[in-house]
């Protein structure tokens, strides 16, 4: 009983700061469970892919309903996450666990000194300038990007006239840029996801934010609408190669689904720059842990 | 349909299909409290679709684990196919085309996963 209430209690601890982050958890549940309960890798893998699925379905339901995503820009980028997903599913069967880690650890790293570098939250979000929308458009000293029905038939209606898939994928106040490098992102992001048992947000949120000019809050959001596709993608190659357990998986998804469900109703209370902040050290941290089951 | 209707109608599915995997899962949990069953008891149940309706008529907490495990994993596909109805609706082949794609992508995870 003890073990299933620690359990639980990881997983409360992993889903509000996942959801907070749209990172869904996993960076600290393949920690939790592998070094606190010492449960193989894999096993641990597929119990993380299961809690980043309950931490999106939980989080993005509420960020959709505030009209928080980005629906038509996460499902574009989800079929390369879901593709790539499926592809690092079937990877993560074939490749030693040292090197993967190593990988994972040096890639968390540049994502993390990309973000530390980056001087003004406000620059880096690109919406310093050139607004021009009305009421209810990205602000960050505001609250949340929400949407009123206006802006968002206006915004369309401008994407129309200019034409181009990335601009019909912008929303009120802000516009996709580097779509590309977004698509070839998203597929890093899946093949991550899959072979790490995290949602991939921690690839997806500073690629849509740094490089394709995404507000932070609206990133996180449409990330956390991602994460659940791209880790069930992954999720069904574990399910169906006996990679997950049920004695762990379920508790653990239990407490995740707590915790993302009371954080993402805290998440228009929590400031940028503290939101920034505690994701580099996040990254930072899940770097130092990677590696060092990597050195071994 | 517009967008923003839309995407509320998508956040009801994931949150009704977070809230029966919860249901089913904590019934699941509570089976393994009730019946001594540890976290990290081994050899754990292996997922079994023929087994799936037996274990759930006898109560087993495997049935209702697995049940709950399968709504979480389904859940997204079940919100991208919604979302495909919705885009039909409103006429947007390309959005339409893009739910479809992402919809071959799970079930072709589902297949080689099988058949691995």
């Amino acid at each position: 009983m003890f073990e299933l209430l620690l359990l639980m209690s990881g997983g409360v601890a992993a889903g509000a700061f996942g959801a907070l982050l749209g990172l869904g958890g996993g960076v600290l549940i393949v920690p939790l469970l592998t070094l606190g309960f010492g449960l193989p890798f894999r096993e641990a893998v597929g119990a993380s892919l299961v809690c980043v699925i309950v931490t999106s379905s939980a989080a993005a339901s509420v960020y959709l309903q505030r009209d928080v995503a980005n629906l038509r820009l996460g499902m574009t980028l989800e079929m390369f996450t879901a593709i790539a997903a499926l592809a690092g599913g079937l990877i993560a069967f074939l490749l030693p666990d040292r090197v993967l880690a190593i990988m994972f650890a040096a890639l968390l790293l540049y994502v993390a000194l990309t973000m530390a570098r980056a001087r003004d939250a406000r620059e880096t979000l690109g919406v310093s300038a050139g607004r021009g929308a009305g009421s209810g458009a990205w602000a960050p000293d505001d609250g949340p990007a929400v949407f009123e029905d206006g802006d968002r038939e206006t915004a369309t209606a401008e994407a129309a006239i200019d034409g181009g898939l990335a601009a019909s994928l912008s929303g009120p106040g802000y516009r996709i840029h580097n779509l590309g490098r977004g698509v070839l992102g998203s597929l890093l992001a899946g093949i991550v996801s899959a072979l790490f048992g995290v949602g991939g947000g921690i690839v997806k949120v500073p690629v849509m934010n740094l490089i394709m000019g995404v507000p932070m809050r609206v990133a996180t959001a449409t990330s956390n609408l991602m994460i659940g596709v791209t880790a069930s993608a992954g999720g069904l190659i574990y399910l169906f190669r006996g990679g997950i357990d049920p004695y762990v998986a379920a508790p653990t998804a239990v407490g995740v689904f707590v915790g993302a469900s009371l954080a993402s109703r805290l998440a228009d209370r929590v400031d940028l720059p503290v939101l920034r902040l505690l994701f580099i050290a996040v990254l930072v941290v899940t770097a130092a842990q990677m590696a060092l089951r990597g050195i071994g | 349909m517009n967008d923003a209707r839309l995407e509320r109608t998508i956040g009801l599915v994931l949150g009704a299909g977070a809230i029966v995997s919860f249901c089913l899962l904590a019934m699941g949990i509570a089976g393994m409290g009730v019946t001594h069953v540890g976290p990290l008891d081994r050899p754990f149940p292996p997922f079994d679709l023929n087994r799936l309706g037996s274990d759930l008529a006898a109560l087993k907490p495997a049935g209702f684990l697995w049940l709950g495990l399968l709504a979480v994993i389904l859940t997204p596909s079940v919100r991208v196919l919604a979302s495909l109805l919705g885009f039909a609706v409103a006429g947007e082949r390309r959005m339409v085309a893009v739910a479809a794609i992402v919809l071959t992508a799970i079930c072709l995870s589902a297949a080689l996963g099988a058949g691995g």
